[in-house]
């Protein structure tokens, strides 16, 4: 470890600590003489290397310096400060120092990665030198601190909106619920009988509706939209528009009933159309997903009436009384069925067509293989009489007892064939007049490859899930979106829940294709996340956003103009010694600290707190100078 | 290739000639590794087919029946109490049973 020490006399006093990153950035940059010539700049204290800064020794020689009173500000030369600068930051804040008398120095991604022997260390030189420049002229600041409106908007009313309204109403925070549709529930509902349990999924979203609709601090509103959004974090302001009702149930007089295949009526119907704002602290977003809609033709759909999806055979098994004998459609006995697995899912790029948008859904739906099995064992079960092939690429009963539908539908004499992606089963039109309407032919890799052929009257897609389209929030929200179409979480390992915008979490099917209970469990997820941010009652945001000298403004309002952030600026009426003056002023919940501002005002009256023109200037100069 | 189309209704027209439990199969195939035959996939080629309907291929391959030495060593083995050994007896009564009713056999 080098130390260079000095008296020199200057009003800021700048600690300088070069990272090895272990041999990340000394195995290209040569941080001992990067140390040295550093520690002869002017208002650099002292400059010191460690192996690794990050670590507690590390941290413990700033606190050190930072406490004796020998420095006054930091610069710390390491990776970047997307991993870091907040751990120093908080360092300085432990040693009882203003966390903004700090500044950092990328050697490591934008040196010793991609750049080597002389060049590095010359450049490594540069870029501290510049830090240096810019340290010395820091000042203290403060974090902006915004009241936390204790209050959480969820977006969508399916499973996920409901258990996210259930877990934050019962923390004592005041919920609104925003649904779509005129019902609960969402898709859901649209279920008969839940795998791998059994139990009945209009039993389980009555339940949970309910207990939603029955505490004192949620209010839904339902065939509502998000129509305008504004705020940050701690206070959102949305506009909402509630549209005219299109359940199509005859008005009810009670609220609170499920109508099976539709969802759970929160309120009476005939609500009058009108356009409200909420003002809340928090949002998740719970929008789900849609199932996917085979293409015309796609395995015979839309051409053959026998060809259904998942979901709609759901419905008809379901809507079907135990004692009306066989299964049939159109009136002829349905004898064998024949379920196609992977529509709409695992597309792989140059075998599968992409929609009109050059969409592919190349991710495993995750849920229709169990969905599926689950189907099949029912049918086996209740119509015995009735065959059941399943064409499959792979089985993926993931999670917990879902393993087991595989083995029951196997007992049950389920018959599976199974294909490759690139020669898909090929469903027509059966020419036999004594048999089932249509035949499904397949090269079975379980036959051996070998061309078979299945007869079957009724043919089943498992129809995977597709984000719904939310592109209105996405824009008016500024969302991050996957490659798969899905909202994007921060992490998804460490931060699974959150989204890169302070304030909104996300909650189910939105993110990913999941199960009801995983939808359930990332609605109380997000209900604890949002609660979490309301909990100290208020929120702090980075000082970084435009200062306005009131001394030079002229109130031009150029500065409005050029505003990227509706509100932001704004110009303001002054009494300044009995006279009317017109001067901007910053919003400093809305302001970004984009810089927008700066760029455009004449009298050089704005700066962006943290990273004024003279900071800028001085680093230009350092990185500049003749060495 | 000439395709037909198999038959879901086939155990129960191989009920006439035993077969009790080979539609336990899961395709593991255990069977075609104790075979002594070392002959392609054979029995589970058979118990596929069966297990599938599909009458054509039996018919097709049915000669392959009479290799079968009848042993019982994949019976033994078969984790699923399959009984592919008594498999192979019911096709062979199977396809006695088409004789001369089927051009291949």
């Amino acid at each position: 470890m080098k130390r260079v020490t000095k008296v020199v006399s200057s009003d800021s006093r700048v600690g300088v600590y070069i990272c090895h990153c272990g041999g990340n950035i000394s195995d290209h940059v040569d941080v001992n003489a990067v140390c040295e010539k550093i520690s002869n700049l002017d208002g650099v204290r002292t400059a010191k290397t460690n192996s690794f800064m990050c670590s507690d020794p590390g941290q413990e020689m700033i606190i050190e310096d930072l406490r004796s009173g020998e420095i006054d500000r930091v610069v710390v030369a390491s990776c970047a400060p997307s991993l870091h600068e907040a751990t120093f930051r908080n360092a300085l804040s432990r040693a009882g120092v203003n966390p903004y008398l700090y500044e950092h120095a990328n050697i490591r991604e934008q040196v010793s990665w991609v750049h080597h022997g002389e060049a590095a260390t010359l450049k490594a030189e540069r870029l501290i030198a510049a830090a240096v420049a810019k340290a010395r002229l820091l000042k203290p600041l403060d974090p902006i601190r915004i009241e936390a409106k204790r209050h959480a908007t969820i977006i969508g009313g399916g499973i996920a909106g409901l258990k996210a309204a259930k877990d934050l109403s019962s923390r004592g925070i005041e919920v609104v619920l925003i649904e779509k549709s005129p019902f609960l529930g969402g898709w859901t509902a649209m279920l008969d009988t839940l795998a791998p349990t059994g139990e009945k999924a209009a039993d389980l979203v009555s339940s949970l509706a309910r207990e939603v609709l029955e505490h004192p601090l949620v209010t839904i509103h339902s065939c509502s939209q998000v129509t305008g959004f504004e705020g940050s974090v701690g206070s959102f302001r949305l506009e909402v528009q509630k549209g005219p009702s299109d359940s199509g149930v005859p008005p009810v007089k009670d609220r609170g009933i499920f109508i099976p295949f539709r969802g759970y009526l929160p309120e009476e119907d005939e609500q009058p159309c009108k356009a409200f704002v909420v003002e809340t602290g928090v949002i998740v977003i719970a929008t789900g997903f849609k199932p996917y809609h085979p293409k015309n033709g796609e395995y015979g759909f839309a051409e053959f009436e026998e060809v259904v999806t998942l979901p709609r055979f759901i419905r008809m098994l379901a809507e079907r009384d135990a004692g009306e004998g066989p299964l049939s459609i159109g009136g002829k006995e349905i004898k064998n069925i024949a379920m196609i697995h992977c529509v709409g899912s695992r597309h792989i790029p140059g075998i599968h067509e992409e929609d009109e948008s050059g969409k592919l859904n190349e991710h495993c739906s995750r849920n229709c293989c169990s969905a599926t099995l689950h189907a099949a064992r029912l049918v086996r079960d209740r119509f015995p009489g009735t065959h059941v092939f399943e064409f499959y690429r792979d089985i993926r009963t993931y999670g917990r007892f879902q393993e087991d539908l595989y083995s029951k539908a196997s007992e049950s004499n389920v018959i599976f064939l199974r294909f490759e992606p690139e020669s898909p089963p090929v469903v027509s039109r059966n020419p036999r007049a004594d048999g089932s309407s249509l035949k499904v032919a397949v090269n079975d890799t379980l036959t051996f490859g070998e061309r078979v052929e299945v007869p079957a009257d009724l043919v089943v897609l498992s129809v995977g899930m597709q984000p719904s389209d939310v592109s209105d929030l996405i824009e008016m929200m500024k969302l991050p979106v996957g490659a798969d179409g899905f909202l994007q979480e921060i992490h998804p390992k460490l931060r699974p829940v959150e989204l890169s915008v302070a304030g909104i979490v996300l909650a189910g099917t939105c993110q990913a294709p999941m199960d009801t209970g995983e939808a359930s469990a990332a609605g109380s997820a997000a209900a604890v996340k949002a609660s979490a941010i309301l909990a100290k009652g208020y929120v702090e945001l980075d000082p970084f956003i435009a200062e306005v000298d009131l001394e030079k403004c002229r109130g031009n309002g150029e500065c409005v103009k050029a505003c990227l952030r509706q509100g932001a600026l704004y110009l303001k009426d002054f009494d300044l010694h009995g006279e009317k003056v017109r001067k901007a002023q910053v919003d400093p919940v809305l302001c970004t600290g984009c810089g927008a501002c700066v760029a455009v005002c004449p009298e050089n009256a704005v700066d962006i707190r943290g990273w004024t023109i003279s900071q800028y200037e001085a680093m230009v100069e350092a990185i500049a100078r003749e060495s | 290739m000439k395709m037909d189309l198999i038959d879901p209704e086939f155990p129960k027209t191989l009920e006439r000639f035993g077969a009790g439990s080979a539609f336990e199969c899961f395709n593991c195939g255990s069977c075609v590794a104790v075979c002594p035959l070392v002959s392609g996939h054979f029995p589970r080629k058979m118990i596929r087919y069966a297990q599938l309907g599909a009458t054509e291929k039996i018919l097709r391959d049915a000669k392959d029946l009479w290799k079968c030495l009848h042993c019982g060593l994949c019976s033994r083995t078969c984790p699923r109490g399959a009984d592919p050994g008594e498999l192979i007896l019911s096709l062979r009564r199977f396809t006695l049973d088409h004789w001369k009713r089927w051009p291949n056999v």
